[in-house]
């Protein structure tokens, strides 16, 4: 439906208003990487790369970097295998299973991180499970089960019973019937979910505050760092971030208009 | 049934159900346990009692906050909705590679740290920060303005510019969903622009709104992040309470039967979603 020039206007003036008050923290946070500041507010408009050099000597936080990605890598991988798991039990046996299971993968979820992570919190304690990167690792599964689960589950309910019934009626295997007939058809969802789950681990924060013993994340470093004034070199691991994370959207668009004619 | 129904039958439930309880059920149940205990001195004491829930819902302190926090967080979830709203129409009405750049725009800023984001509120927000500079060199003011420097007008602000992409991706995904047909139809029928939004567009668009104020509203209650960085020594919130019975005033069982409050209002508030949520006219989509 085509609008009025005056609706299109007003409705052109409200996103960008929003963009500029989306954009000027994140504008704020590349400009502390290259220009100095303090207290947040900058002193001097002279550019230099500084910060990036004292990046590469910051041991604590390149470790806390790599820490974040270690605990994420490994939660996509448990969330995603789990999820996939569960999907295929729900959508095969349906009904009341079906709806127990997405409810129970739904709670930590659409519960509040703050309570998710308490929920953990006191019953790593009952069990006598000390604080660590384990436990930490573990919500940020309870917490990204549901985004894989979801995904995984919508892929099997289109793909249908036909495939599966048939490569059973043939012969093959459950096994062999995951492998050559499900998993191939799945394969473009896992990788999107995994990828969605990585994101939300990355910069996971409330969760991990409650969990997290000596060891910190990246997101729990940042939040240390807020009392005394985060250093440029983390402005300037956010600002490589969000570089990459630009760049890797850009040539998304750019695939996608390629395989659309 | 045919084969299908055997397809991974042996030990699965068992299993399935093993996985859950130990990640999700069991700690949950356990928060709602702890909400009955009880402390002695620096021991939990495991007698069920409904003593914290008597002193959450008598102390006037406690209860004030808590409808200030209900209240804060509702306001956020409107305002943020209806910035979203036409964010959303004006996407949807877009096309090719500038409706791709949008999105784009949108959704990237969530991959950036949250804390991030957060602390560089406060250096645009406070007395000498950027928004006050900006507002007295351009004359709007004579004198730097104290109303948003941390306070809960803070907490407002920040969360709503934070949550408008969770807001407006439901709207935009239920706004994809309405055939162009529809308003065509109506358009057809002699309806004007306006009327036609308001009779046809708005109400298919229900299920996004719903999911925009439940999604918003729960976000901004459970933050203690937010309210702890820019609401100030004042800006007190239900969250930030239930985090330090879990420090500082290290009491646990207390602090698990606010949790189990605050749980309950986000109960409350997604049933009220499922019902904002369903189109008029009966017939689900």
């Amino acid at each position: 439906m085509t609008r009025s020039l005056s609706a299109q206007a007003g409705l052109a003036l409200i996103t960008a208003l929003l963009l500029i008050a989306i954009y000027g923290p994140i504008g704020v946070t590349v400009a502390g990487a290259f220009l100095p500041m303090k207290g947040g507010i900058i002193q001097s408009f002279t550019p230099s790369l500084a910060a990036f050099e004292k990046l590469s000597t910051d041991a604590g936080l390149i470790r806390s970097l790599v820490v974040t990605l270690a605990v994420g890598v490994v939660a996509t991988m448990i969330a995603v295998m789990l999820a996939t798991a569960l999907a295929l039990f729900s959508t095969e046996r349906g009904g009341t299973h079906a709806r127990v299971v997405t409810l129970i993968v739904f709670l930590p979820f659409v519960m509040p991180p703050m309570v998710t992570g308490l929920s953990l919190l006191i019953f790593f304690r009952d069990v006598g499970i000390d604080r660590s990167l384990l436990t930490v690792t573990i919500g940020h599964v309870a917490i990204i089960l549901a985004i894989a689960y979801r995904g995984i589950a919508v892929r099997l309910t289109d793909l249908g019973r036909s495939q599966i019934e048939a490569s059973l009626d043939l012969g093959a295997s459950r096994w062999q019937t995951f492998h050559r007939v499900i998993l191939p058809n799945i394969t473009g969802s896992l990788a999107a979910s995994a990828l969605l789950c990585f994101a939300l681990s990355f910069d996971e924060t409330l969760v991990t505050l409650l969990l997290t013993g000596t060891e910190s994340t990246f997101p729990i470093k940042l939040w240390g760092m807020t009392r005394l004034g985060i250093t440029p070199a983390a402005n300037a691991i956010l600002a490589i971030l969000l570089a990459l994370t630009l760049a890797g959207s850009a040539l998304a668009i750019g695939l996608r208009r390629r395989s659309q004619p | 049934m045919t084969r299908l129904a055997k397809f991974g039958r042996p030990a699965s439930s068992v299993l399935i159900y093993a996985v859950l309880s130990a990640l999700i059920i069991l700690p949950f149940l356990s928060f709602l346990a702890m909400s009955f205990f009880s402390m002695d001195g620096v021991t939990i004491n495991r007698t069920p009692t409904m003593l914290n829930f008597y002193r959450a819902v008598t102390d006037p302190v406690m209860m004030t906050v808590f409808w200030r926090t209900v209240l804060l967080c509702g306001a956020i979830a409107l305002v943020t909705t209806l910035i979203a709203y036409p964010v959303a129409v004006f996407i949807d009405g877009l096309q090719g590679v500038a409706r791709y750049v949008m999105l784009t725009a949108i959704t990237a800023p969530l991959i950036l740290s949250y804390v991030m984001k957060i602390y560089a509120f406060r250096s645009i927000l406070g007395g000498n920060g950027i928004l006050n500079r900006m507002l007295l060199a351009t004359g709007i003011l004579d004198a730097p303005s104290n109303f948003f420097v941390f306070n809960l007008n803070a907490v407002f602000l920040v969360l709503v510019v934070l949550l408008a992409p969770f807001a407006i991706l439901p709207i935009l995904l239920s706004l994809e969903k309405i055939p162009a047909s529809l308003s065509e139809a109506a358009a057809d029928l002699s309806a004007s622009r306006w009327t036609a939004f308001r009779t046809v567009t708005l109400p298919l668009s229900r299920p996004g709104i719903a999911t925009a104020l439940s999604f918003t509203f729960i976000m901004s209650i459970g933050d203690f992040v937010t309210p702890q960085m820019v609401g100030g020594p004042n800006g007190f919130t239900f969250g930030r309470i239930i985090y330090s019975q879990f420090g500082l005033a290290f009491n646990w069982p207390f602090g698990a039967a606010l949790g189990v409050l605050m749980a309950a209002v986000i109960v409350i508030v997604l049933a009220m979603a499922m019902r904002l949520g369903r189109v008029p006219g009966g017939a689900a989509r």
